[in-house]
């Protein structure tokens, strides 16, 4: 019995512990990221992360872009650029962009003629370069001076 | 022999009890400020989908909001705006982390209009708000200085109190405190809507009156952040609210065209060239309106209501 209570007792700190780790984990990755938010951009004033335990699970959320402004989304997982694959759906679910057809560049811009109301952004780790950790997404916006409509 | 090892067992097992209580005790404002606030949970779905709480949520700024009021040329109306010092009305976790977002978006929307001086004011209240929450960290002593020296700046500013306001929410989730960075989320975007339906109230614009209409994707994201908590009486009502608010949102048409985006790579910028058209109609902003500022009311007034 008093066992089963020190094993409890110690597995319960482990987690503890652990859980500690990962959150520091994601500060520094999201602390990282941000160098990517310029200042000419505005950050939104949010961070999105998630733990993904290996490449075949996907973090997912949906946003909205308003028109003529530019917005900067930078994706970070790991210490280093290029772990983080993002995917940029419309409503439809029809593909906008992806930085896996670009090297995983750690961010993008895009510069937004009409608003469209739901964006749907998801992230992977990228197979080749990472196995599992903290993704970080950040977003940053701008006035955009010369969007034709 | 077998007292000095009971002992160590016994020592072991206050050293774990001590990292749990550390564990649910650290840093937690809820706690501290006497109101409790639920947990919430991480997991994973079937579909491999890593959600918290559900999903993960994004509110767009209020500041883009008021970067819009400020270009279509409406003049600086500072009767709009919450009182600053009304923050002293805010005991409750939950009221100060809604108030917190209100007052954000307020500091954006002086900070377009280049007022230094009411900036300061509602910079003064943000912090205080903010020590109060346990989020100091995102309004720190250097954070403070920083806005402080650029107050007169307004690009600075829009760039220094996104960061600080990212600190924030940075901290919160970290804390997995989403319900405290979804009322804040909650009371910015509140509070631009606030600032769009005023301003097309003193003179009709088309791009603020579509501003209004295209709030439900937000709408939609805030209400199922917000009912995770729902059991809780203040959360419930809340969100009883918002849901009043979005059969109206329903009822708004909007139509979305698909064009082919266009991307520069030596740039990295894409540009998405879709169309979308919106047809809201005065009654349907009126409705709104009405909505909007009950639900305001009650949040920047919790004493009266």
């Amino acid at each position: 019995m008093k066992n089963i209570f020190l094993k409890t007792t110690l597995v319960l700190c482990l987690v503890f512990a652990l859980n500690n780790k990962a959150k520091a984990q994601c500060d520094t990755i999201a602390n990282i990221c941000a160098k990517h938010i310029i200042n000419s951009f505005i950050s939104d004033g949010q961070t999105y992360r998630a733990l993904l335990l290996n490449q075949d699970e996907t973090a997912e959320f949906h946003t909205t872009f308003f028109g003529e402004t530019v917005y900067r989304i930078a994706a970070c997982s790991g210490m280093t650029d290029g772990n983080l694959t993002f995917y940029i759906y419309d409503q439809d679910r029809t593909l906008l962009f992806s930085n896996k057809d670009y090297k995983n560049a750690p961010y993008w811009d895009f510069k937004v003629k009409a608003t469209i109301d739901d964006v749907i952004i998801e992230a992977k780790l990228d197979g080749g370069s990472a196995g599992s950790g903290c993704a970080v997404i950040l977003i940053g916006f701008k006035q955009a001076t010369a969007v034709k409509k | 022999m077998k007292f000095n090892y009971l002992t160590i067992k016994s020592k072991l097992a206050i050293f774990g009890a001590a990292c749990i209580l550390a564990a649910s005790c650290s840093n937690d404002p809820a706690k501290e400020g006497g109101d409790e606030l639920p947990e919430d949970t991480t997991k994973v779905t079937s579909n491999g989908v890593l959600n918290v709480n559900g999903q993960l949520f994004s509110i767009p700024s209020p500041v883009q909001t008021a970067m819009l009021i400020q270009k279509a040329g409406a003049e600086y109306d500072k009767g709009i705006l919450n009182v600053s010092s009304k923050s002293t009305q805010y005991t409750t976790n939950y009221s100060k982390a809604l108030n917190l977002g209100i007052y954000g978006a307020d500091l954006g929307y002086v900070t377009m209009y280049n007022k230094s001086q009411d900036a300061l004011g509602y910079l003064g209240t943000l912090k205080k708000l903010a020590d109060d929450l346990g989020v100091s960290g995102a309004f720190d002593q250097e954070t403070m200085k920083r806005i402080n020296d650029n107050i007169t700046d307004k690009d600075s500013m829009l760039v220094l109190v996104g960061i600080a306001y990212r600190a924030s929410d940075q901290y919160l989730k970290g804390e997995k405190k989403n319900d405290v960075s979804g009322l804040i989320l909650t009371g910015g975007w509140l509070e631009s809507l606030h600032f769009a339906i005023q301003t097309n109230k003193v003179k009709e614009n088309t791009e603020i009156k579509n501003r209004i209409a295209q709030q439900k994707q937000s709408l939609g994201s805030i209400i199922k952040l917000l009912s995770a908590y729902k059991t809780q009486p203040e959360y419930g009502d809340l969100v009883v609210q918002l849901e009043e608010l979005q059969k109206i949102y329903d009822t708004i048409e909007f139509k979305y065209i698909y064009e082919k985006p266009e991307t520069d790579a030596a740039n990295k910028i894409t540009t998405l060239n879709n169309r979308t058209e919106v047809n809201v109609s005065k009654e349907q902003l009126d409705k709104i309106a009405a909505k909007v500022q009950e639900i305001r009311e009650k949040i920047i007034n919790p004493v009266k209501s």
